[in-house]
């Protein structure tokens, strides 16, 4: 059974196979539904575009533009308080390894609380759960606002901030991790007598480490540029400094220190790789 | 016809592929045998140019495919198809649209990117399905496929590019005895009815010698062997083989010999282990 090539392909034969194999083939119906999903998509993006006056984009060319040049043109250097923008820098880096640290430490403990298989009481492990997303469903900013309240203004309500943000997302992914890990290198370990902390120490740990490093660093970076935001509400660090220069329309000073918190975030990305390939090897990225 | 002048492939100071000089007659069954590292895959990587060459010439029919770039290498390659060790089909799509890959040459950035194939396209995967039974898992992804499964699936595409040479990459090395027959029987068979070139990297004598018209050996990137399969005696093969003779020749680890002696030697292997 040869076939005719694609270009003498006949309408007779198409319809032959058509007939039987018709579900590998579109109906005016499943046609109609993906080019209306594809028409409706593109109506609701070219709506909310006019709706939320896209053209104002156009018109705003000469307001934009004295901006952006405000921010390259950079006067006066001698005269700006660069120990209070690399103390504001400090101070965010600070907060956000504090809060990472901390937040991170927490939540090895607690995702082993909320893990199917190393917590077996199901109702102590909802609650954990429950708990959990609320910590994580509450933007990182509102905890901010609640801690400036709490604890007043400064970088404490920041590193609380981030504490209390990181800790509920990272039990959550560690929790996901204990909850795939390999059963049997457990047993090998319980073989031996070792009792349930000793067997999670060596059957559980060595096994959720890579993501545990791995995701920490990843959060440490995260927390370092949201600390810029928190720094905004009054939760310390160089966000503080960002709006204050912001305020006053000393543009060409907030591209300053926004740069300068640009190279440190390069610098930790590059640090956080190093750590990495030393302790999970080059193939976990 | 397809010719080799001087073909050479280098990495670096080794040569994978070194002066090779050849001619394949339109629908030959060309066999390609040799140790692993030998360059048979560098060789049919470079027909279809997934790898250039060092030095050189290829020619198809006269003309030069070794020099070919942009348009004419992409027209190129959708007539020189490929089946790979690994199958390579793309997991998340279904068979029938992995099949359908074989036409993209001809579609336009439209089409292509919305995934708009014409009814005779699915009518022809279907019967490029068909020929190899595997339509009745048109719909399935291709990742739930076996591997046997996956290779027919793999030269479902490669027929639905209607090349003129169909180039397989050691197509049987990752499956089982059963498997490996089904697919170099449909490569055996597309080669005379549809009167395509095929030539096949193989690691097993024994399949080059049931399904080839011609046997090429090739021994450090050299071809050190080129003739039918009766002129290939065992000496020669011990020779292009070299240390790895012995698994070579052991049809069972690879092979599509299914001769009922198949099972009770596999056994005897897993006794004497």
């Amino acid at each position: 059974m040869t076939t005719p090539s694609f270009a003498s392909f006949s309408q007779a034969e198409i319809d032959a196979v058509r007939r039987d194999h018709s579900s590998a083939f579109p109906t005016l119906r499943s046609d109609v539904v993906f080019w209306g999903i594809w028409a409706a998509v593109i109506a609701y993006v070219v709506g909310s575009l006019w709706f939320f006056e896209v053209y104002k984009l156009f018109s705003a060319s000469d307001r934009a533009w004295r901006l952006l040049s405000s921010f390259f043109v950079w006067r006066d250097m001698d005269e700006w308080m660069y120990g209070q923008i690399y103390v504001g820098i400090g101070q965010t880096i600070g907060m956000a390894f504090l809060g990472t640290f901390l937040g991170s430490c927490a939540a090895l403990g607690i995702g082993f609380l909320g893990a199917r298989n190393t917590m077996p009481f199901g109702f102590l492990r909802q609650v954990v759960r429950r708990v959990l997303d609320v910590f994580r469903g509450v933007d990182q900013l509102v905890w901010g606002l609640v801690f400036v309240r709490a604890v007043g203004l400064g970088p404490l309500a920041g590193v609380l901030a981030i504490f209390i943000s990181d800790m509920g997302t990272l039990s959550k992914l560690y929790a996901e991790a204990i909850e795939n890990i390999d059963r049997k290198q457990v047993e090998g370990v319980r073989s031996t007598g070792a009792g349930p902390l000793k067997t999670i120490r060596y059957g559980y740990l060595p096994q959720v480490m890579p993501v545990f490093i791995s995701q920490s660093l990843y959060f440490f970076e995260s927390s370092t540029r949201s600390a810029t935001i928190l720094g905004i509400v009054g939760a310390g660090g160089i966000g503080m400094i960002i709006i204050e220069r912001f305020r006053a329309g000393l543009y060409d000073q907030v591209a300053f220190v926004v740069l300068n918190v640009l190279i440190v975030i390069a610098i930790i990305d590059w640090a956080s790789r190093l750590i990495r390939a030393r302790y999970i090897g080059q193939a976990a990225h | 016809m397809l010719q080799f002048e001087n073909l050479t492939k280098s990495f670096g100071a080794k040569s994978a592929v070194a002066d090779v000089t050849l001619e394949i007659p339109d629908g030959q069954m060309v066999g390609v045998i040799g140790r692993s590292g030998a360059g048979k895959s560098t060789l049919l990587r470079m027909v279809n140019r997934l790898n250039d060459p060092t030095s050189g010439k290829m020619l198809h029919e006269g003309r030069d495919i070794s020099a070919l770039k942009g348009k004419d290498l992409l027209e190129w390659r959708s007539r020189c198809a490929m089946v790979f060790q690994q199958f390579n089909l793309v997991g998340r799509l279904d068979v029938i649209t992995n099949v359908m890959t074989g036409r993209l040459y001809h579609h336009n950035i439209f089409t292509s990117m919305f995934s708009i194939f014409s009814a005779a396209e699915r009518a022809f995967a279907i019967r490029a399905l068909d020929r190899l039974g595997m339509a009745p898992t048109a719909l399935q992804k291709a990742e739930t496929l076996s591997g046997g499964q996956m290779q027919r699936v793999a030269i479902a595409r490669a027929l639905m590019q209607e090349p003129k040479i169909m180039l397989a990459d050691e197509p049987i090395a990752s499956l089982d005895p059963m498997n490996a027959r089904l697919v170099m029987d449909a490569l055996r068979r597309i080669n005379q009815e549809d009167g395509i070139t095929v030539l096949c990297n193989l690691h097993t004598l024994d399949t080059a010698r049931s399904y080839c018209d011609r046997i090429i050996g090739m021994l450090d990137g050299k071809v050190v062997f080129d003739g039918t399969p009766p002129q290939l005696t065992d000496a020669k093969a011990r020779e292009i083989y070299g240390a790895e003779a012995d698994e070579a020749f052991s049809e069972g680890v690879t092979s599509t010999a299914l001769k009922g002696t198949e099972s009770k030697r596999a056994n005897l292997r897993l006794a004497a282990e």
